[in-house]
């Protein structure tokens, strides 16, 4: 955060005692909350006792048997972003926080309380806004009122959003006015400390007509030995003809459940990128939902996962073509290694109205051992017919000829092992070059690939 | 003109097999399911002991499976299914005579040509009508040779050990809930067996007929080829339009051994006020080839997906779906090929056309497990949409583990393109030529698998689906 040095951190706060997740710690962190809040959150709760655990004989869950993933009762509410009791930063924030890449702004969540933020004054000046949600429900009330948790990912679209609706404790606003371009990402540090917490945070962005941003945020932890839950749920509008890129980078340590929820609105003439990088934790579960509402609206879904020991990886898609002359194009590819698995699970929907749609899919998975798994299920649900729309899925091993091509050249085994598997998932890289992003992103997968 | 006026009537919902006989039947068992009419059906058959137990431990388990909630709308099923007769017996025996097939029943099989093409074209020639196989003939030529191809009844009668080695072992009762439901009331159907080396070079074709209102049709088909063996069998389904719903659910099982070949080709016409719910499963052993054919162009709902169980290594398994669903029809179809031996391969081409408000949905699974070492397999989905009210939905399984299998998918929608029809119609094709031309072009791969009589009637139902189109 060294290139904006005005802002003031925020310090740290002491831990509090952390609790179990029921419903006196709703009423807990609805404490000094403007009324309208508590109200959102003790719906949610409700709707969270009257949704039952998504079971593995439905075809969203199909793949991921949550109930033996997590169990709510064995894990402990943090409110407050707590962080060792002495405050001190551990190595791995650390070195985030002083990566030196040039941004518009930064904010820094422990225990999905917002710690850090700092925003470029000259962007301050112009209206934007880079806040913790918690401030922001004093400061920018009406704009939270009307869009957190109610018409982007409502506490109805599931029982872990439901959950997560009801205890966020904090998470980031960044809001771009009418017209207004950020040059650099907004770039965001998601740090969990606790062994058997659980953290719930949230994120909302909403780009005004014609402005233009650019949002990275990476997930980070050490490995615990205990299972540790951090749930997110993000929410993602570009209204007429702004555009957006949203790229989430997630390294959480081993025994992490990654829970994320995420869905996109593209208005008119709206350009909505997202990519999802998925290295670490143990279990991963991505829910994104695009949604191009105005015509003219274009959306990228891209995602990368590459696994190794018993990680296991389970992405769902969906792409909703609800105005004519929209386009979407989904890529996910990933590498599995040792006994991971993955799923993933995407559905383009061309809504009746929704003419002239161009609307693509392509999930690509390279196995590397014999005990790994994949699961394709590319869907299609089409209703208008005037569209242009395909999907493809392989799953497939090392191309021998590549192989031998790079061996051929003097690289050993494992170097053109590396080397292909890299090309593979660089691919994905190479459609949204965001600074930083590929370089990050490379040398985690260069790390993961020397245990390989 | 606007195109979705244009294109009205494009399909094959004109009817022609609509037509109804007078109610012909010598018995029948009261509207609805319960014990007692599966062991009616039982004594009527005068089956063996282990048959009736087979039959009620089925319904039992018929009984306790749930209703899908995939796939079509069944939520109106249940009540069907009280009315319908689950049982109708249209005379006291099955001939080998055609002349000995009462008139009325005959005639019917006349309008539908069948015994115009078993001299022509046919091996061997089923026919069931209602619950019964009414003529079953087989040439000479292969019986001589060992081939049995014979009502699935009288294989059960005439051929008890091979019928109870089998019978049941490739789709057990409790395999789905209508796969149960089939077990408890199965009644007609076709057993087929083709001895070591004998390889056919016509098909057998198997011709099913539902006459009466309010029926339920239960066939029952088990197909064994011996090593080596070759043969291809045609099944073809038709009935009478009703206002009120009917209901057919087969269960079709085939076991190829080492080195044969099977074709199963199902060109299913049937009125569409037909529930068609179906479990075809073939189990292929050492090298041999299993081809799945299938046609669904009637019924109201048809849920259907031909599998084909890859056991023995270097087994090969095709499955070719062709699928139109007209105005409030709903063909969810596709297939299903489990790898589990080393050097399988499979493939899976599926083309689908939705016209008014009708809904095609491929839904299919390619599962390769660990051990099947270099198995391949790609499946190709294409949808063709002819108007704005159509749907189409693809819903692949893909499940592979280990890194020494190679999978691929793809699938696209599109419509009729301008441009194509522009171009047909700048050659001096008219619009309903050129439309007529460009669906059969779309449906030209499978086709041409067709037996040369259907591959005509098919292209012919289409052209006379465009007549009368352009106003």
């Amino acid at each position: 955060m060294s290139n904006s040095p005005q802002a003031a951190e925020a310090p740290i706060a002491e831990e509090e005692t952390p609790s179990s997740l029921d419903e006196s710690a709703v009423e807990r962190i609805s404490e000094g909350a403007p009324s309208w809040l508590s109200e959102r959150r003790r719906h949610a709760w409700s709707v969270f006792e009257d949704t039952p655990f998504p079971s593995t004989r439905s075809e969203e869950w199909r793949y991921t048997d949550v109930s033996r993933v997590v169990n709510l009762a064995d894990l402990r509410l943090v409110t407050d972003g707590g962080l060792a009791e002495n405050g001190s930063r551990p190595a791995g924030l650390v070195a985030a926080m002083e990566e030196d890449l040039a941004a518009s702004g930064h904010a820094v969540l422990v225990d999905g309380s917002v710690v850090h933020v700092d925003l470029d004054p000259a962007l301050e000046e112009q209206g934007v806004i880079l806040t913790s949600l918690r401030s922001a429900v004093h400061e920018h009330g009406d704009l939270l009122e009307e869009l957190l948790a109610t018409e982007v990912v409502p506490p109805e679209d599931g029982k872990l959003q439901a959950l997560n609706a009801a205890l966020w404790t904090d998470g980031v606003l960044l809001y771009v006015p009418r017209n207004v371009k950020l040059d650099l990402p907004v770039r965001v540090t998601r740090w969990v400390s606790h062994a058997g917490s659980a953290v719930f945070a949230r994120t909302l962005i909403v780009a005004e007509p014609e402005s233009q941003l650019s949002y990275v945020e990476e997930l980070l932890s050490d490995d615990f030995d205990q299972r540790t839950f951090v749930s997110s749920a993000v929410e993602v509008i570009a209204r007429d003809g702004a555009q957006i890129q949203f790229v989430s980078i997630q390294q959480l340590g081993r025994d992490v459940f990654c829970q994320s929820a995420q869905r996109t609105l593209a208005h008119r003439d709206a350009k909505l990128d997202t990519l999802n990088v998925s290295l670490g934790a143990s279990v991963t579960r991505l829910d994104l939902n695009s949604r191009l509402l105005g015509p003219g609206a274009h959306s990228e879904l891209l995602g990368l996962y590459f696994g190794d020991e018993d990680q296991h990886f389970d992405h769902n898609t969906s792409q909703d073509h609800v105005a004519p002359d929209t386009g979407s194009d989904l890529l996910y590819k990933g590498a599995l290694d040792d006994r991971a698995q993955s799923a993933f699970r995407g559905m383009i929907r061309v809504h009746r109205d929704a003419q002239r749609t161009d609307a693509y899919q392509t999930n690509r998975n390279l196995l590397l051992s014999d005990e790994c798994r994949a699961n394709s299920l590319p869907n299609l649900e089409i209703q208008a017919d005037d569209v242009r729309c395909s999907h493809g899925a392989t799953v497939g091993q090392l191309d021998s000829e590549a192989l031998f091509y790079l061996l051929s050249r003097g690289l050993s085994q494992d170097q053109a092992e590396r080397l292909i598997v890299l090309g593979f998932l660089g691919d994905v890289l190479a459609r949204l070059p965001l600074g930083g992003v590929v370089e990050k992103v490379t040398r985690a997968i260069e790390r993961k690939l020397e245990h390989v | 003109m606007p195109e979705n006026q244009l294109v009205e009537g494009l399909g094959l919902d004109e009817y022609q097999y609509g037509f109804v006989d007078e109610e012909a039947h010598v018995y029948r068992t009261k509207p609805g399911l319960d014990e007692g009419v599966v062991r009616e059906i039982s004594e009527h058959k005068e089956e063996p002991e282990w048959m009736l137990e087979f039959r009620l431990k089925a319904l039992k388990i018929y009984e306790s499976k749930p209703m899908p909630t995939w796939g079509g709308d069944l939520s109106h099923l249940e009540a069907t299914l009280d009315e319908i007769y689950f049982y109708v017996k249209p005379q006291e025996q099955m001939e080998r005579s055609w002349d000995d097939v009462p008139d009325t029943i005959k005639n019917t099989f006349e309008r539908l040509g069948i015994p115009e093409a078993e001299q022509k074209l046919l091996s061997g020639v089923g026919a069931q009508y209602e619950s019964e196989m009414v003529y079953h003939s087989l040439k000479e030529e292969w019986s001589s040779k060992g081939v049995i191809f014979d009502s699935i009844e009288d294989g059960l009668k005439n051929h008890p050990d091979l019928f109870r080695e089998h019978f049941a072992t490739i789709i057990p009762a409790a395999d789905n809930k209508f796969a149960a439901l089939n077990s408890a009331v199965w009644s007609g159907g076709s057993f087929l067996y083709i001895p070591k080396g004998v390889q056919l070079d016509t098909p057998l074709q198997a011709y099913f007929r539902v006459n009466q209102e309010r029926m339920g049709q239960f066939e029952r088909t088990l197909i064994i080829l011996d090593e080596g063996a070759q043969a291809h069998y045609i099944e073809g389904c038709t009935a009478p339009v009703y206002s009120t719903d009917s209901f057919h659910s087969g269960v079709i099982e085939v076991v190829l051994k080492k080195d044969s070949r099977f074709r199963y080709t199902t060109i299913q016409n049937w009125s569409n006020n037909m529930y068609n719910l179906v479990t075809q499963r073939a189990v292929v052993n050492e090298n041999a080839t299993m081809e799945w054919l299938d046609g669904n162009l009637g019924s109201k709902l048809t849920m259907k997906y031909p599998s084909c169980y890859l056991v023995g290594e270097g087994a090969h398994g095709d499955i070719m779906s062709i699928a139109y669903a007209s105005d409030g029809q709903h063909q969810d179809t596709g297939g299903k090929v489990v790898h589990v031996a080393p050097n399988t391969t499979s493939s899976i081409t599926s083309k689908s056309i939705s016209k008014g408000t009708g809904r095609s949905s491929y839904r299919g699974l390619c599962k390769v497990y660990e051990g099947a070492h270099n198995a391949r397999s790609n499946v190709e989905c294409d949808a063709l949409l002819i108007n704005s009210t159509s749907r189409t939905d693809t819903y692949p399984y893909i499940e592979i583990e280990g890194k020494r299998a190679t999978i691929g998918h793809e699938a696209t929608v599109s419509k009729i393109g301008d441009t194509q029809l522009f171009y047909l119609m700048s050659r001096g094709l008219t619009k309903e030529e050129a439309m007529a031309l460009i669906v059969r072009g779309f449906i030209e791969p499978i086709a041409k698998q067709l037996p040369l009589e259907y591959a005509v009637e098919l292209n012919r139902l289409i052209e006379l689906e465009m007549e009368g189109s352009v106003g």
